[in-house]
């Protein structure tokens, strides 16, 4: 099935760049035993494209269109459309420059990801599978305020400040990081204050994280990161009505409030 | 030793500020465990001030604007209210007490209000003790 759909793709690919219309494909290949982001042009060996692992490309189509790529195919799944929408919403990209091509994770991808929406909204390739909840969302709201502070203070505990998180999520797009200044930051300490540093960072990540996972997958310490930003993207959605990634709204944190909700407010 | 909150306030320079003076101006009876910080607009606050401020030992901490359609720069307390809602949702997940926050507004006029906010927020303070979450794993 896996290999069917890679053989599909691979035909599609090489398609799209003999028509011309996209300057490169952007896609994961491996070369020398390893797969990473690549921009496949015309003339390249298409057999060097593969989907899996997974692994976000749409920030890296920001450094491919900054390379001279007037417009590129991106080969993605849900979680980087979701990203991809919030990059345009942010004027990072533009959204006439990319053309995806969408396809749905499998059972098992969704499973490893703990995605609730595990396809695009446009799937070309694979089947939609239903998302998934992890079981720890139930435990942590249960838990009273004092055993949450200790849950989260031991599990940030952990934390060796490797940036990580940051560095692997595709919405981190800001050239100058808070986490970096010094202000916020205290520079050489391991691990960095608790609440300080993790709860900014969760603050950032509240109406733009897609729930890709990266930064978890990317912690060496497991840290439960992505369980803490499932939150705040329901929080999104029941004070806002946004949901990053899905909705076309403009970001609720950066517009100014309208109609009814000025009554609220007063 | 009885516990004295350690409170900050971020004071609008237009309204909550003005409040805050013609308080002091009237001699108004109000607690002295609040210092306040002077912004421009409810909106400079970022939440990077109040989760530094409760991350370095501060027992609560208020942020006071304008009313909403009184904002001298039209829109900044409205901005101001939506990051406060998802902070204190923020804080509850992490385990804070979201009680330790509060946002609120008061007019130029509002002196009264302002100081019995204060006497409020005090007394609300102490009865939730010190500051438990403050500092790092030092």
């Amino acid at each position: 099935m896996l290999v069917l759909m890679l053989e599909d793709i691979r035909k599609l690919v090489k398609k799209t760049l003999d028509g011309g219309k996209v300057d490169g494909v952007l896609a994961l290949w491996r070369e020398n035993g390893r797969v990473g982001p690549h921009l496949f042009v015309k003339g390249d060996d298409i057999s060097t494209l593969e989907i899996d692992p997974k692994y976000n490309l749409a920030a890296v189509a920001i450094l491919a269109l900054a390379s001279g790529a007037k417009k590129i195919a991106l080969i993605g799944r849900g979680c980087d459309e979701r990203a991809l929408v919030e990059l345009f919403k942010r004027y990072q990209i533009d959204e006439n420059a990319i053309e995806f091509i969408g396809m749905a994770c499998s059972a098992e991808q969704a499973k490893f990801c703990e995605c609730d929406i595990p396809y695009p909204t446009k799937i070309q390739f694979g089947k939609k599978v239903k998302g998934v909840v992890p079981p720890e969302l139930n435990d942590v709201n249960e838990m009273s305020l004092d055993e949450r502070f200790a849950y989260w203070r031991d599990a940030f505990a952990k934390c060796v400040k490797c940036y990580g998180c940051k560095n692997a999520c595709p919405v981190c797009v800001c050239e100058e990081c808070v986490l970096e200044d010094p202000m916020w930051v205290k520079k050489g300490e391991i691990p960095p204050a608790f609440p300080m540093f993790h709860l900014i960072r969760a603050y950032h990540m509240a109406d733009r994280c897609v729930q890709c996972y990266e930064c978890e997958e990317a912690c060496p310490m497991d840290i439960p990161l992505t369980l803490l930003y499932r939150q705040l993207r329901q929080d999104m959605k029941e004070l806002f009505d946004y949901l990053p990634g899905a909705s076309d709204a403009k970001p609720p944190l950066t517009t100014v409030l309208e109609d009814e909700k000025l009554e609220e407010g007063a | 030793m009885t516990f004295e909150p350690n409170i900050l306030a971020f004071c609008c320079n237009w309204c909550s500020y003005a409040a805050a003076d013609l308080a002091g101006i009237g001699r108004m009876d109000q607690p002295t465990n609040i210092k306040i910080v002077r912004v421009m607009c409810s909106g400079r606050v970022k939440p990077e001030f109040v989760i530094k401020a409760l991350s370095d030992g501060v027992d609560g901490v208020l942020i006071l604007g304008c009313h909403i359609g009184d904002c001298h720069y039209v829109t900044g307390n409205h901005r101001t209210l939506k990051r406060f809602q998802v902070l204190e949702r923020l804080l509850e997940h992490i385990g804070i007490d979201p009680r330790r926050i509060r946002l609120d507004w008061a007019s130029a006029a509002e002196a009264e209000p302002f100081s019995n906010m204060i006497r409020e927020f005090t007394e609300q303070i102490r009865e939730l003790g010190p500051n438990p979450y403050a500092g790092s794993y030092a």
